[in-house]
């Protein structure tokens, strides 16, 4: 076909057809119109209030992602799957409990924030908008089934967590925790365009239901389809700060203010993996050959580097950092075998799902005694943490149970998160697939090593400058923990109510295999 | 298909850049002859003065370099993006009664939200002049 | 066809973008790179939506130029904020933590 000739068709279809306004459905899109009217909110008291009337920022957003969390929950209850715009949006079980996640999660960061950035000499309000807009490009990308809607979730969950980890703007770190943030993750999605492109050049369609049946077909033979899968799931395994793509990570989370680190290590990783579980489920499912590998290797090298290096760390959130690239490892773990059949992919969901979830309560639990602890110690080294139990009883009882829950040591939730990644992996069979559960088997006690020095410490070291003043924990940290350490214990004694969330979410694959 | 034939047989399109191809490189040839032409007759008698950066006659004062005022920069940027933003105004526009109603609430909502990032330099005060 | 000429074309703005932004070491010059790649991907998109008929890729370019746009704005800021601290905006300098 000639050049021309198609490029004056596409003219003359699109004046031939009619403008129909499509159909809006508002209770699909509730939690979004909350989170929006909430930023304009937000942003509306912070320009028009005085200085002694901030705090209004903080509350108004806690409550603005509460009452986001309304819809989603009447939406579970309806229990219908909704496809709006073409299939461009989908609500359904799976991006709902992941909606909730996400909420939660920002939730959380804000009862984090509120003594930490009121305390700070930096600004308030503006603050509190970039996290809500920043939750808002999460929600959106539980929902988002096309090329063009994850790409404008990802800018949009991505462009303020880059200003939030540069939040402090006069310190040389705080500087550089914004820069390296920044370069890598624009050039990671400036990759994963390009691979965007060459997916849409071989399909014509950016719905990912219409990629998925064409990747099944004959455009999933070609090279092209190999190279586009690859450049778009590397920009994602940049998000999730995957091994080779995770140089970014410790310096921004060290650099970044204590309540950004834990909402990115939580939050924003885990919209790396939504937007990999819909294009691995519902575009690129057809293509096994060439994600599964790729997924293996990154899995294997991410909880193998990520934990060696944990292992030399002497301060407490660059630990942390790295911890947190190797629980990214066991999450992509069970994506390498998704491939297998439909009831691994279904396990493997399941899987990914339950981590995301209980990972999420136990991280930010930690992160919440990291900045509790800090306030008194004023320092990040594990020195600093000697002897917390003399002082801080209840800190040490509540750190230890989440260093554990992180081990993966029952009774606490960890191990159900473990347990549902080795059972995925297994499920598939096959020598690849047990090599891969003795890395994971190795890491899990590599891991075990850092996590239970830390409690060492705590438990039988000395208070190094012999302070031993009790810490004041703020009452919104309080509020924090409690929510963590509730949903960690809770999911380790009764692991059907994750298991639950994690059997609602195999509808996405559902859709991937019913075609 | 021979080779000579497979040539002639490219497209008009490329063949139009023909023209463009021919004319550059008349282009280019003129101004390196007259150049190259003016090298060879003209005296060289090489001066410091003669290479310092051309004032209207005045001394130059300092280096090229020299920075700008930062607030061109906040000027710069709110320009940049607000001009930006008006890429999604023009699809709206060039079909402005086959949206109807529908399509301007929706234009109101975008412009209102962009409307908000306005109020807000206003507020910072970044937009008052010195 | 006439699509592989544009497709060199994206392909080579996009390999000299990747080499910008792994060998340049002055933020402003990295930025640049970036929108090398970024204008790679718009190519490959008008390309492809001229070449399968589908106005999708059109629309995907739009909404890569408006938030390639709020990008760049965010990392200038960035940038400027390092200068005032620095002094300067060579990158390999900003490595104080050495992650």
């Amino acid at each position: 076909m000639s050049f021309p000739a198609t490029a004056s068709a596409v003219l003359a279809v699109g004046d031939a057809v009619p403008f129909r306004s499509p159909a809006l459905d508002w209770h699909a899109l509730a939690p979004e119109a909350v989170l929006v009217a909430t930023a304009v909110v937000v942003l509306l008291v912070d320009l028009f209030t005085a200085e002694r009337n901030k705090w209004l920022a903080s509350t108004l957003s806690g409550l603005g992602l509460l009452g986001a969390l309304v819809p989603v929950i009447t939406l579970a209850v309806d229990g219908n799957t909704r496809s709006l715009f073409g299939g461009a949006y989908v609500v359904d079980d799976f991006a709902l409990v992941m909606k909730a996640l996400f909420l939660v999660a920002g939730y959380v960061t804000i009862l984090l924030s509120t003594d930490y950035i009121g305390e700070g000499d930096y600004w308030e309000g503006e603050y509190y908008l970039l996290v809500v807009s920043s939750v808002l490009g999460m929600t959106l990308m539980a929902s988002a089934r096309d090329l063009i809607t994850i790409f404008v979730a990802l800018e949009l969950l991505s462009i303020p967590a880059y200003l939030l980890a540069g939040w402090r703007k006069r310190e040389l770190t705080g500087n550089e925790a914004g820069m390296k943030y920044y370069l890598m993750g624009v050039f990671a999605s400036a990759v994963m365009l390009y691979g965007m492109s060459l997916v849409y050049g071989g399909t014509g369609t950016t719905v990912l239901a219409g990629i998925g049946r064409q990747v099944a077909g004959s455009f999933g033979a070609t090279p092209v389809a190999a190279l586009g899968i690859v450049f778009v799931l590397v920009g994602f395994g940049f998000k999730v700060s995957a091994v080779p793509f995770h140089n970014w990570a410790p310096d921004t989370y060290e650099g970044a203010p204590t309540p950004i680190t834990a909402f990115l290590s939580v939050a924003s990783k885990a919209a790396g993996f939504v937007a990999i579980l819909q294009l691995i489920f519902v575009a690129f499912y057809g293509r096994d050959e060439v994600y599964g590998p790729m997924m293996w290797v990154l899995a294997a090298l991410t909880m193998t580097v990520g934990n060696l290096i944990a292992l030399r760390q002497t301060n407490v959130v660059r630990l942390f950092a790295y911890s947190s690239v190797a629980q990214a490892g066991f999450i992509l773990a069970p994506l390498a075998v998704a491939g297998d059949s439909p009831a691994v992919a279904d396990d493997a969901i399941r899987a990914v799902v339950s981590y995301l979830l209980i990972y999420t309560a136990m991280n930010l639990g930690a992160f919440a005694v990291i900045l509790a602890v800090s306030r008194k110690t004023r320092s990040g080294e594990l020195d600093s943490w000697g002897g917390l139990f003399e002082y801080a009883p209840g800190l040490t009882v509540l750190m230890t149970a989440f260093l554990f829950a992180l081990a993966g040591i029952p009774p606490l939730g960890g191990w159900f998160a473990k347990f549902q990644v080795f059972k995925a992996v297994l499920g598939a069979g096959g020598a690849s697939a047990y090599i891969l559960a003795v890395v994971v088997a190795v890491n899990s006690v590599i891991a075990l090593y850092y996590y239970a020095n830390l409690a060492r410490l705590m438990w039988f070291q000395s208070v190094p400058d012999g302070d031993r003043s009790p810490v004041r924990v703020p009452a919104a940290i309080n509020l924090a923990l409690a929510l963590c350490v509730a949903f960690t214990v809770a999911t380790g004694f009764f692991p059907g109510l994750v298991g639950h969330f994690g059997d609602a979410a195999t509808d996405l694959v559902a859709v991937a295999l019913r075609r | 298909m021979s080779a000579v034939t497979r040539f002639l047989a490219v497209s008009d399109f490329l063949r139009s850049y023909l023209t463009v191809g021919i004319f550059a490189g008349v282009a280019i040839a003129l101004v390196a002859g007259i150049l190259g032409l003016g090298s060879l007759i003209r005296p060289t008698r090489p001066q410091a003065s003669k290479y310092v950066n051309y004032e209207s006659g005045v001394d130059p004062v300092g280096v090229g370099w020299s920075q700008a005022e930062i607030r061109y920069y906040i000027f710069a940027l709110l320009f940049v993006l607000f001009d930006v933003e008006a890429v999604f105004i023009f699809p709206w526009a060039t079909r402005l009664e086959a949206y109807g109603t529908f399509g301007a609430v929706e234009m109101g909502i975008f412009i209102g939200i962009l409307a908000l990032g306005l109020l807000y330099a206003w507020r910072k005060g970044v937009l008052r002049w010195l | 066809m006439l699509l592989n000429q544009f497709l060199i074309l994206s392909a080579v703005l996009f390999a000299i973008g990747v080499y910008g932004v792994i060998a340049r070491r002055n933020g402003v010059a990295v930025l640049m790179s970036i929108e090398l790649i970024l204008n790679a991907v718009n190519i490959n998109l008008v390309a492809f939506s001229a070449m399968t008929g589908t106005l999708a890729g059109q629309v995907f370019a739009l909404f890569v130029i408006a938030i390639a746009a709020a990008e760049v704005g965010v990392g200038l800021a960035i940038v400027l904020v390092i200068y005032r601290n620095r002094r300067s905006i060579d990158l390999d300098e900003v490595d104080l933590m050495r992650g």
